[in-house]
């Protein structure tokens, strides 16, 4: 089984993949902070998108931008195979471990 | 029409902040979210500290990023800067015998300090690379003399022997840093 992914991660990845063709950075970002319901700084949603990217559960593409951003390229991103089997497998081990517990958990005091 | 943009300072404190592969597209992101999200919101002062947040996320992450030796260098010169700002400063207030010479050796110690974490932080060119290994070696040499002095003196400062240490490390840390990194290239 490969390495599990982490909270962050999984938001990232989710986010990716409900912008579908739309996800670039800014769009991510965005989608990520509706997610985990929290401001997140860039930096960290950029050096995610990138660590990501270096172990192959995303891919990127560049493409022409747009006069708010001064022309400046786009970056967008999809999942890779990889990374939709990792987002699948990080869920599946969160409901086994989950498995059999009452949610949500009380004291037992 | 001219489009509101952030102070051209920032936004060149953030390209510094970016790599190379992601200067552009970054920096359009941040600006679009500025020109149509924050700047509407929240008006050019707090949009102009949103982007200046973001950037500084940058720093943080740039800083920390890479193999564990490039944190550790940038702990140890932040460390260093700091304490030869500190000891500039002790040493104008106090005025003891020699006072100058001490002030401009913990300025050196300070600008070596900051030299290292520009270079961690921008790739230095070849030159620049030089100079600041050129000034950890002499940093590292005046921290182990500093030592030397100090087990052989009668009052023991414990801050000399933290800053001395320091220093050495900082010189082994730049001299790796430097041997094991390539120089930018200029565009």
């Amino acid at each position: 089984m490969a390495e599990l992914l982490g909270a962050f991660e999984q938001a990232i990845l989710l986010a990716v993949w409900n912008l579908a063709e739309d996800a670039y950075g800014r769009a991510v970002l965005r989608g990520a902070q509706s997610s985990l319901d929290r401001q997140v700084a860039a930096g960290a949603v950029y050096a995610t998108l990138d660590r990501l990217e270096q172990k192959n559960l995303i891919a990127s593409r560049l493409a022409k931008g747009t006069p708010a951003r001064a022309g400046r390229v786009r970056r967008y991103y999809r999942l890779t195979a990889t990374g939709i089997k990792a987002l699948n497998q990080s869920k599946a081990a969160l409901e086994q471990v989950w498995q059999g517990a009452k949610w949500p958990l009380e004291s037992k005091a | 029409m001219i489009q509101p943009a952030p102070p051209r300072w920032l936004e060149r404190m953030l390209l510094c902040c970016l790599p190379a592969r992601d200067r552009e597209t970054i920096s359009g992101d941040l600006l679009e979210e500025y020109r149509e999200e924050q700047l509407p919101r929240l008006g050019a002062m707090r949009a102009n500290l949103w982007y200046l947040r973001q950037s500084i996320s940058f720093l943080a992450v740039r800083s920390v990023q890479g193999p564990p030796m490039k944190a550790a260098l940038t702990c140890v010169s932040v460390f260093t800067a700091a304490a030869g700002v500190w000891l500039a400063l002790m040493e104008h207030i106090l005025k003891h015998a020699g006072y100058g010479e001490r002030t401009a050796i913990a300025a050196c110690i300070a600008i070596q300090g900051l030299a290292t974490l520009l270079l961690l932080l921008l790739d230095g060119r070849f030159v620049f690379r030089a100079v600041v290994l050129m000034g950890a070696v002499g940093v590292a040499l005046l921290g182990a003399s500093a030592i030397k002095r100090i087990l052989g003196a009668p009052h023991f400062e414990g801050f000399v022997l933290l800053i001395g240490s320091a220093l050495i490390v900082q010189g082994v840390l730049t001299l790796l840093f430097v041997l094991q990194t390539r120089p930018a290239r200029t565009p």
